[in-house]
């Protein structure tokens, strides 16, 4: 390394930041370790909860319920300490971790494509003998709708960067409406499958990845049309702004992860059977 | 979103105090200690059950454990060792050095930095209780390959409670790691281009990285083998169409770059200590730092090499014991950068070094032990036995504690601003270094007559051998009891130590030498700038 030497003195020996108050000074939080108890509360009354304990469930509902205010008590925390802060600094920070965030989470969705490839090609036949041919039209008008509310969903946004606030609005509520049908369709095939065809989560390694892919995506879809949700209601406060909406472009980001997710879902587990 | 105008003043951290002042604090320089005193608190459970696992293989015939608890032990040594002191040692080191060494006040996320520490609570007591559940704690080593793992053959609940517990530790990992990246991507100092960042900078730069695409596999193959055992699904049941070989490719596709995840920062800190102590500038740094990107992508692609006998096409073989061995391109560069940054230079023996070229050594050998299993006739010739488990702790001992060590001794002084003592340091060193060559030098010859890990006897012929190496144990553990010594007795001393007591500024400008040890909240009166 070719460091140049130091341009001013370093820190003095007494404590303390002397500069605006913007710069980035974090303050201690009860936060964090509420959120990590609450988290490992969740996961162990989930185990109790499978071991049947007696009122576990009502400790996992308590232990939810925790976790949920703490989180949004963090948020708040963040909303309160960004009005000191440099906004620009904070939302670039925010939007790139957030982006690592999904990679991290494309790579889950990797390993259980990497699940169904491996299963499809070391099979004799796919769909494996005795598993039904999945049915293609309703999922493809559903994937058309998911990939449908990817485009309204950007209507929106640009509409709102337009000044159109009220186009927007719609635009967003348009999106959450397809997301809720998507899911609905998914259900009825769900409910199709396991009550009609008798195609179960435990009928072999293929129907128990259809179910896992299908059902984690769903999982994803619920948490966008949360956070599509969440958008709304802060638009229709009036807490975005022309150049600050971070959480507005967090949601656009989320849902069209999702639905990237769901296009290649639809190719690998629907359109990719015959061989 | 109001942006008020900035007005000029002192800003101070709101003040706890006691306890109240740990839970709460964001400061990135409190959360690395917690992690590292709770890497040194579970160094010693983890020590101690291989001490358990050393008594009971220095006389089989005392039938002092049965072979399920056995089991219990070393699964538990593995997961403690690995997930609680290694990485939570490594994150400890980040997080304290990375933004002093970038000239940031703190990390990109302060809040979300204390949740990663404290999310390895919950999971280090699923972990230690799952001794007290019935059927003990996860007694199939820390792959937790199906069908052993399975509810049929793992029927006990503390492999449940082990699966739960990896999973919380793969967030805090995802969460930290996403963390380091913001920080260093964002928060470097005016003047800090990629190419003037400090090698242990990069080191998690290149780790973080591998953490977040990494991780998330593992928790989807954990995921699957959860369902299998609490929902009866097929995912890895032969039966129904399922493959535990699958497991395997998904467990090793997160298990390799988790290898490297273990070294990497290790790297960084030896690429630290070795100039200081030398007195000159590092040799090489562009090539250290594509040298790290290389392990770094390369480690991504030989997950297999872990699979030479479990069913793999020839084909298979062949490239992934290929592109194994080229990994040792990119390690060699570091190696002879290192010794070409001793090379004239003068050189100060402190306990700091010592580590640092015993590392070197130590580490060549765990090295070349692996280019040997590399190769897959030999691998199959030796796979399961001692030979791998002398391979592995070559550079998990050798590699990584090794660095833990020398990064302590380097840095102690600005963490705490008191210095280790160098006498008892020496001391330390010699019974460290001599403690893990005689324990693990020996296991190759095991491993080569044939002498098969992970089980709790052995055949007769043996035994010499496996005396001879848990007397060793004493030594390394003699080391540690000394080192913890040494550290509550350096706490209680004055802070004396100044700022740069190795005078590394005199050679090279580094930001955490430029602060005051140990510094102020904020780190800097000034964010420092590089001209």
């Amino acid at each position: 390394m070719e460091h140049a030497s130091l341009a001013s003195s370093a820190a003095a020996a007494h404590a303390g930041l002397h500069a605006d108050p913007s710069e980035h000074a974090p303050q201690p939080s009860f936060w964090p370790i509420l959120l990590a108890g609450g988290m490992g509360a969740v996961v162990f009354f989930v185990f109790l909860v499978y071991l049947g304990v007696p009122l576990a469930g009502i400790l996992l509902a308590a232990a939810i319920l925790g976790s949920l205010v703490a989180a949004s008590g963090w948020a708040n925390t963040i909303a309160v300490e960004r009005r000191r802060m440099d906004p620009v600094q904070t939302n670039k920070d925010l939007t790139r971790g957030f982006f690592f965030f999904l990679a991290s989470e494309a790579m889950i969705f990797v390993s259980y494509f990497e699940y169904l490839y491996y299963t499809h090609f070391t099979s004799a036949q796919w769909p494996p003998a005795g598993m039904p041919r999945l049915e293609t039209t309703l999922p493809g008008i559903a994937t058309l709708i998911l990939v449908g509310s990817s485009f309204t969903l950007n209507w929106g946004i640009h509409a709102f960067l337009s000044g159109r606030k009220s186009a927007a609005k719609n635009w967003i509520l348009l999106t959450i409406a397809m997301g809720i049908v998507f899911l609905g369709m998914q259900g009825f095939e769900w409910g199709f499958l396991n009550g009609v065809m008798g195609f179960t989560i435990t009928t072999g390694a293929y129907s128990a990845a259809y179910f896992l892919m299908t059902g984690f995506h769903g999982a994803h879809v619920t948490v966008g049309l949360i956070m599509l949700g969440l958008v709304y209601w802060r638009m229709e406060k009036g807490e975005y702004t022309q150049q600050y909406h971070m959480s507005l472009k967090a949601a656009e980001y989320y849902w069209h992860f999702v639905d990237i997710v769901w296009v290649f879902l639809f190719f690998s587990l629907y359109l990719f059977q015959g061989h | 979103m109001s942006t008020q105008v900035a007005t000029a003043g002192t800003i101070q951290p709101r003040q706890y105090h006691g306890v109240l002042d740990w839970i709460t604090t964001t400061d990135h320089k409190k959360i690395g200690i917690m992690y590292i005193v709770f890497a040194l608190i579970n160094a010693w459970f983890g020590g101690s059950l291989a001490g358990m696992i050393r008594l009971n293989l220095y006389n089989p015939d005392w039938h002092l454990f049965s072979p399920q608890l056995y089991n219990q032990l070393m699964t538990m040594h593995a997961t403690i060792m690995i997930f609680l002191v290694l990485m939570a040692a490594f994150a400890g080191f980040g997080n304290y050095l990375v933004p002093l060494m970038i000239g940031a006040r703190d990390m990109a996320f302060p809040k979300l930095n204390a949740f990663s520490f404290w999310l390895l609570m919950p999971a280090a007591m699923m972990l230690y209780g799952s001794f007290f559940v019935a059927g003990g704690a996860a007694a199939d080593g820390w792959w937790s390959y199906p069908p052993l793992s399975t509810a049929q053959f793992s029927a006990g609940h503390g492999e449940d409670l082990w699966i739960l517990a990896v999973l919380l530790l793969g967030i805090s990992s995802i969460m930290g790691a996403i963390n380091f990246l913001v920080t260093v991507i964002d928060m470097r100092a005016p003047g800090m281009t990629w190419m003037k960042l400090p090698l242990f900078v990069w080191s998690w730069v290149v780790t973080a990285w591998m953490l977040v695409l990494a991780v998330p596999v593992l928790s989807g193959a954990l995921f699957m083998l959860l369902s299998d055992r609490w929902l009866n699904t097929g995912f890895y049941r032969p039966a129904l169409g399922g493959d535990p070989l699958l497991y395997q490719h998904l467990f090793w596709f997160f298990g390799h770059p988790e290898v490297y995840i273990m070294i990497l920062p290790g790297f960084g800190m030896i690429s630290h200590i070795i100039p200081a102590m030398s007195r000159k500038k590092l040799f090489g740094y562009k090539g250290m730092v594509m040298a790290m990107w290389s392990i770094g992508i390369i480690g991504f692609t030989v997950w297999a090499h872990h699979m030479f006998t479990a069913g793999i096409s020839s084909t298979a073989r062949v490239y992934f014991s290929m592109a194994s061995m080229l990994i040792s391109v990119p390690t060699g560069v570091k190696i002879y950068s290192w010794l070409a940054s001793v090379w004239g230079g003068v050189i100060r023996f402190t306990t700091a070094m010592k580590f640092a070229l015993g590392f070197i050594f130590t580490f060549v050998l765990g090295g070349l032990s692996g280019l040997m299993l590399a190769v897959v006739p030999f691998d199959i010739l030796v796979h399961n036995t001692y030979f791998v488990v002398a391979h592995f702790h070559y550079v998990l001992v050798g590699g990584s504690v090794m660095t833990l060590f020398a990064g302590t001794y380097y840095w102690f002084p600005k963490i705490t601003g008191r210095m280790l003592s160098e006498k008892l340091g020496s001391w330390i060193f010699w019974l460290f270094f001599i403690g893990l060559n005689w324990v693990f030098m020996p296991m190759h010859l095991l491993g080569i007559e044939g002498m098969a890990r992970r089980v709790a006897n052995y055949r007769i012929e043996f035994r010499p051998l496996n005396q001879f190496i848990s007397e060793g144990f004493i030594f390394m553990l003699a080391a540690g009891l000394l080192f913890t010594y040494s550290v509550i007795k350096a706490l209680r001393e004055p802070k004396s130590a100044g700022d740069d007591p190795w005078q590394t500024n005199e050679i090279e400008t580094h930001f955490e030498w430029a602060t005051s040890s140990p510094p102020p909240a904020y780190n800097f009166e000034e964010i420092p700038e590089i001209q």
